[in-house]
């Protein structure tokens, strides 16, 4: 396709935010087949549809970080998802020590299995759950938080602080003369960074003094000459990028897993009969349902092409993941979940030099908590008098879960 | 040039100036990965023999030490010939009995129920097996080979105990076991084989135990209870026996030594098409779940016909027992 032949894209304007939150699917699927890369009114911005021209953008030496405009509102700068070249090298230098791989081995068992086995007490006995709430949300909320040093702040805290930070970094809509159309929706955001400085504000001040092995307090100290730390204004932003994504993703994750599994019921029994088939569960629940499915950004950083587009400097393109992960150029009926897909790499995690830090991290918080979900309870049925309705565009997963099983 | 990549038993091609992990995800065999491009660490692994090139490697994620102790990152190492791979957290292969061609003598055939017989063979060198394991048995004449599980625990390990069930017009039963088989006549084995044992003595917790078998099914049960209560005398154990008919029961003299024995230990025999006073009816399967509230903690053993195994399976999770915990040996007569 030449820049002459566009095809009319004018359906676009329909679109709303409240469209893309409930279902982005269909509207990302005729983008992949008319225009894997367009300008979509709404958003305000280019956005990238298919796996092909997601990974060119990702990995493009054309192209560096920029966090959408809502995300910016939300986070401030500079946050480690949208900053480039020194300050993008310190903030991953700092973050990165405690997601390594070997890193991660060393504690990720006495870490995570102890916190899924106390939720599961509460609830196991009952018969009946809503898992979102009362199991994939807390165990990823309380595994981060206590690695962070957040020990203190209760897991429904942490809970409705990733959802208010969710909801305010994704109000993405745009108005034509490139103002928020929603600015009130940034409130409940503001409300919970108030919130959050007012109680790790304190925690900083004692690590400043009293460093320990919490992430947050290396993060104040690693690789700072002695007797100085990294300003709080500084490591604030990607505070939040943790508080919101890192937080919500693993349980987002895990729900969506557990939701295509119950579509599969012959493939739910396989992996709770074979524990070790479950992270391959979890690598095609997130290519399914694509936790991070549209939160992340490139900008252009001189006059590019991408497929038949010409892109000025400075052309910010979303990132639609979970829209890539279901590119029928690369998977067969992407929209069924399916354990034994060929196992083909996905885009959930990202790619290029911005890829998901906490890859390893989330997989095996991910795995773990399935595999005590399974051994616990091994007669897990879908609760089929509810529902599951899916929400999110920027981030995506089911909003519950409800189960029964026999006690 | 192409190479062998051989993971997890299984053998695929790759190239010289191809991924490891690439060349294993288009053959269809699954290794964890995420980012596909060396950073993340999820598709870490050994290589247990063979050389690799670890192409742009960071350091961050594939240290020295992890290099030099056969460490690689399968999205980013290419092959410098054949290589074995194995994955993080699957044990090296634990040190198995080795597999053995015999020639046994037989010792003793008998009839123990109704189209049943127990067949004893006799070694002239001690096998060293696991209770539960089985041996092939090559029938005379055809070539054929043909499984039968041992009832023995490892200690009597210089007579085989197999017990037999009529296959009607089956190569190995009726044309043979059931039809000529004599003292004294030589019969081609291998083994010991199959994983249906249970865990080495210091990993045994003396957990409570279900074992449930369907006709000659029984067989290796026999051998697993035995060894179980030895190791753990106090545990809770319950062996259910289900066959079709109370001609079909066998070792109930045994099994009832055996509860005298252990105080711990209940066998229930349960008939499941013709009822006979003083017997449970049903399908073994279903006396379980009648009995026991709660499997939480037990681990569970099953051995016999596939649909009885299935059955087992879903009844002890829907006793919660753990996945993990349930163990099973299909028992599927090839001899028709």
């Amino acid at each position: 396709m030449t820049t002459t032949e566009r095809p009319d894209l004018s359906w676009l304007d329909e679109v709303t935010m409240a469209d893309l939150e409930r279902n982005p699917y269909a509207t990302y699927e005729r983008l992949r087949a008319e225009a894997p890369l367009a300008y979509v009114p709404v958003l305000g911005s280019y956005v990238a549809s298919t796996e092909e021209i997601c990974r060119e953008i990702a990995t493009s030496p054309d192209f560096e970080a920029v966090i959408t405009p809502a995300g910016g509102r939300t986070f401030g700068h500079p946050a480690v998802i949208g900053v480039n070249g020194d300050v993008h090298a310190d903030l991953r230098t700092m973050i990165e020590p405690a997601l390594q791989p070997a890193e991660v081995d060393r504690w990720i068992d006495d870490l995570v299995r102890p916190i899924a086995r106390r939720y599961l007490e509460q609830f196991e006995a009952d018969g009946q759950a809503e898992l979102v709430a009362q199991f994939c949300e807390p165990v990823s909320v309380r595994s981060l938080g206590d690695l962070l040093g957040l020990q203190d702040v209760e897991s429904d805290k942490l809970r409705e602080w990733f959802a208010k930070l969710n909801r305010s970094f994704t109000n993405a809509a745009m108005t034509e003369d490139g103002e928020f159309a929603n600015p009130e929706g940034f409130v409940e955001g503001d409300e919970a960074k108030a919130e959050i400085r007012s109680i790790v504000d304190p925690l900083i001040d004692k690590w400043i003094d009293h460093p320990d092995d919490s992430a947050i307090s290396h993060w104040l100290h690693d690789g700072m000459p002695p007797g100085r730390t990294r300003d709080r204004e500084y490591i604030y932003p990607t505070i939040y990028v943790y508080l919101l994504g890192a937080m919500q993703e693993p349980g987002h994750g895990m729900a969506s897993t557990l939701v295509g599994l119950f579509s599969r019921p012959e493939q739910l029994e396989e992996v709770v009969d074979d524990p070790a088939l479950v992270p391959r569960a979890v690598a095609e629940g997130v290519r399914w349902t694509s936790p991070i499915w549209s939160a992340t950004a490139r900008i252009s950083t001189k006059p590019v092409t991408v497929a038949g587009v010409d892109l000025p400097e400075g052309t910010p393109v979303m990132m639609s993941y979970g829209s890539a992960n279901h590119d029928t150029g690369r998977y067969d009926a992407p929209t069924t979940y399916d354990l034994h897909r060929p196992p083909l790499p996905h885009l959930a995690f990202g790619a290029g030099n911005h890829a998901c830090a906490g890859i390893y991290f989330a997989n095996h918080t991910m795995r773990i908590a399935l595999e005590e979900l399974f051994e616990a309870i091994p007669n897990l049925e879908r609760d089929t008098r509810e529902g599951v309705e899916f929400w999110g565009w920027g981030f995506r997963g089911p909003t519950s879960l409800h189960v029964t099983w026999e006690v | 040039m192409t190479f062998a990549v051989t993971v997890g038993g299984r053998s695929v091609e790759c190239s010289e100036d191809q991924a490891l992990l690439d060349a294993c995800l288009r053959a269809g065999v699954w290794m964890p990965n995420s980012c596909n491009q060396g950073t993340c660490g999820t598709c870490k692994l050994h290589v247990v023999s063979g050389e690799v090139d670890h192409g742009s490697s960071p350091a961050e994620t594939l240290s020295d030490d992890e290099r030099g102790s056969g460490m690689a990152l399968a999205c980013q190492a290419r092959p410098l010939g054949d290589v074995e791979l194995r994955q993080q957290g699957t044990s090296a292969a634990r040190t198995a009995h080795p597999l053995r061609d015999m020639v046994a003598t037989v010792r003793e055939v008998s009839g123990i129920a109704r189209d049943t017989r127990r067949i004893l063979l006799g070694l002239n060198e001690p096998l060293t097996f696991d209770a539960g394991q089985y041996v092939e048995l090559v029938v005379p004449g055809s070539g054929e080979r043909r499984q039968y599980s041992l009832a023995n625990t490892a200690d009597e390990d210089k007579v085989l105990e197999l017990h037999v069930k009529l296959v009607p017009g089956g190569v190995a039963t009726h044309g043979w076991l059931f039809d000529g088989l004599a003292e004294g006549d030589e019969v081609d084995i291998s083994g010991p084989l199959g994983d249906f044992h249970l865990p080495p003595e210091s990993e045994d917790d003396g957990g409570p135990m279900v074992l449930i078998g369907g006709g000659t099914g029984l067989a290796p049960l026999v051998g697993i209870v035995r060894t179980a209560l030895r190791r753990h005398p106090e545990r809770e154990v319950v062996l259910y026996h289900g066959v079709r008919g109370e001609e079909e029961l066998y070792d109930g003299d045994r099994l009832t030594e055996l509860a005298g024995q252990y105080p711990n230990f209940r066998s229930v025999p349960v008939l499941s098409h013709e009822p006979a006073e003083g017997y449970r009816e049903g399908f073994p399967t279903d006396a379980f779940v009648e009995d026991v509230a709660t499997a939480r903690g037990w681990t569970g053993w099953l051995c016999g016909p596939p649909a009885m195994v299935e059955a087992g399976v879903k009844a002890f999770k829907r006793r919660r027992m753990a996945p993990r915990n349930i163990h099973r040996e299909k028992f599927t007569p090839a001899d028709a």
